[in-house]
């Protein structure tokens, strides 16, 4: 049974229309990622999927329960880090995670060990009879995460949360998505504009433009489907610059350009050609220190996917 | 219902009300006055300026017939139970009104302003346990200042008084029933009265502007109490309180089917 599931899902704001015939499954135990720009319908879909807004048309089932009929057990093992950290200022570290593991219904002998270790997790156990009123927006940040996981959900969205976190922070929360998913089976939803560490961290991602889903699939088939072509770098004698551009012009289709000294780059080279490249040059006597393909990048999709999306539109 | 999610809801608001210095200030300030200054300066008040003994006097011979009956003539008695069982009773009505209005403002409104209430829309407690937690962190707290104030303002009249009357005289049965009836009542009107507005507006500036409308009724009480018209005896206060308790009541009703998760997430 999948985490969640979207089926022909149809919602409006108005004559707006936020999600069109959006149809996904996230499987348990995946980091999957809804990427898009604003607007793009990221946050609608992470309000249905909770029960906060109920959709136009479609099926809408978490862990196999709809969110708007079960809507208090559903919300049980969902979580959610909204994108700016929204946390009482007048409420002290320690009270806003007791306060919320008493609303998640965590037995109470649990709520004092759990809050004590979630504060020393995130850094912030010396700062735990603090009002949160004072504190930076990264510790803010840490806190809302501490409160997300307070009731250790079985699926937890993230609304862009690295968004002021410094580099530090930015990695343990990380850590923390890869340990949630890897050794603890969590499913993780991550929404986010940063497609770096979208590719690092999803198992999966779908590309929403417009409401519209766009793309789905892991990044690098994402990457290969929308930009199927590579570029290839090598480095080579500088001498031999003349010889090493001859020999690959004179393949079909290709072109190469100095990037430095020593270093040429091939751009638009299907995946199939790269060994032709390479036993081309080496043949034709060309000293080939190194050559590097580079994998089209989730960020390449994207903006592809981005701009046929506009295209069509 | 789960009374354990409503319970940390309601522990929850309050503390963040007692933190806030822009709330408590009111919540302090017009139970004091209304309940502590009020009853001390209107007792002596006849001492206090003398020279208007005759402006009293007069004052009460305008009175309507029934509480001239009620009262007979001037005396410094007759003044401190006029003013205290007839004139200033209704005030303190204001003060569970006002406490409930305030802290529902800032439960409903404030919340979203401060954009904490999208975190408790994402936690397990349904749309009924929400809106019941929200209004009895703002009930709660009225109801128990009421009572408080009452006993307090009850001290104070008796010992204030006792020179001239010599017995504890006061509550009568028309202010306990207004005491434990009443006060009940208008705080939850002015309860659902900021719900209803909070339901509609964004911010708390706004809310409590508009919610603030609801006090209405309650200056009728006093102004009527004042001018005679309105003579409160027990029976009338417990009707009084029967109408407050069925505006407040249907309001709820009202409320209630409003407040849904789906419909508050678009004010966000």
């Amino acid at each position: 049974m999948p985490a969640i599931l979207l089926d022909h899902v149809l919602h409006r704001y108005g004559d707006t229309t936020a999600l069109r015939d959006l149809s996904l499954a996230v499987e348990e135990g995946e980091v999957f990622s809804l990427l898009g720009h604003n607007g793009a319908g990221k946050t609608t879909t992470v309000r249905i999927v909770n029960g906060l807004l109920a959709p136009v048309s479609g099926t809408v089932l978490v862990f196999g329960r709809s969110p708007l009929a079960d809507g208090a057990i559903v919300r049980r093992r969902t979580a959610v880090l909204t994108e700016s950290p929204t946390l009482d200022d007048r409420l002290t570290a320690s009270e806003t995670l007791r306060a919320f593991a008493e609303m998640y219904d965590v037995p109470r002998v649990d709520i004092g060990p759990r809050v004590t270790a979630l504060l020393a997790e995130f850094g912030i156990a010396d700062r735990a009879k603090d009002r949160v009123g004072g504190f930076s927006r990264g510790m803010k940040q840490r806190l809302s995460l501490a409160r997300a996981l307070v009731h250790d959900p079985d699926l937890l969205f993230l609304d862009e949360p690295t968004a002021g976190l410094d580099p530090v922070a930015t990695q343990q929360l990380h850590d923390t998505v890869r340990e949630m998913a890897r050794a603890r089976g969590r499913t993780v939803v991550l929404c986010t504009h940063n497609l770096v560490e979208a590719q690092a961290l999803s198992d999966r991602v779908a590309v929403l433009g417009g409401g519209e889903l766009l793309a789905l699939g892991t990044p690098a088939e994402l990457a290969r489907r929308i930009t199927p072509r590579l570029e290839v770098t090598f480095e080579t004698d500088p001498a031999r610059h003349g010889d090493a551009v001859a020999l690959i012009t004179a393949l079909d289709g290709l072109t190469v350009a100095a990037e430095r000294s020593g270093v040429l780059r091939i751009s638009g080279i299907p995946r199939e050609r790269v060994p032709d490249v390479a036993s081309r040059l080496v043949t034709g006597g060309i000293p080939l220190y190194r050559l590097e393909p580079h994998e089209p990048s989730l960020t390449d999709a994207y903006f592809a996917l981005q701009h046929v999306s506009k295209g069509s539109a | 219902m789960n009374q354990r999610i409503i319970a940390a809801i309601v522990r929850k608001d309050l503390r963040v009300v007692r933190r806030s210095r822009a709330l408590m200030t009111p919540l302090i300030v017009l139970p004091v006055l209304l309940m502590i200054v009020f009853p001390t300066v209107f007792t002596f008040l006849p001492r206090i300026i003398g020279g208007a003994r005759t402006t009293f006097s007069e004052m009460f011979r305008n009175l309507p017939d029934p509480m001239k009956q009620q009262f007979g003539e001037f005396t410094e008695a007759t003044w401190i139970r006029v003013v205290h069982t007839q004139m200033l009773a209704p005030l303190m009505l204001l003060v569970p009104f006002m406490v409930a209005n305030v802290i529902a403002a800032d439960g409903f409104a404030g919340e979203r302003e401060r954009k904490t209430l999208e975190p408790l829309l994402y936690t397990p407690a349904t749309d009924a346990e929400l809106f019941f937690a929200k209004l009895l962190a703002a009930w709660i707290p009225a109801v128990m200042i009421a009572f408080g104030g009452a006993f307090i303002y009850a001290v104070i009249v008796n010992v204030t008084a006792w020179p001239v009357m010599h017995r504890v005289f006061f509550p009568d049965l028309t202010w306990t029933v207004m005491v434990l009836w009443m006060a009940p009542a208008f705080a939850a009107l002015g309860l659902a009265g900021m719900l209803l507005v909070s339901l509609r507006v964004r911010g708390m500036q706004e809310a409590t502007q508009l919610g603030g409308l609801f006090v209405l009724p309650v200056i009728a009480l006093v102004v009527g109490e004042v001018r005679g018209a309105v003579l409160l005896g027990p029976l009338r206060a417990i009707l009084i309180g029967l109408l407050v308790w069925a505006i407040a009541a249907a309001l709820l009703a009202f409320g209630i089917r409003r407040f849904r998760r789906t419909t508050l997430v678009g004010k966000l």
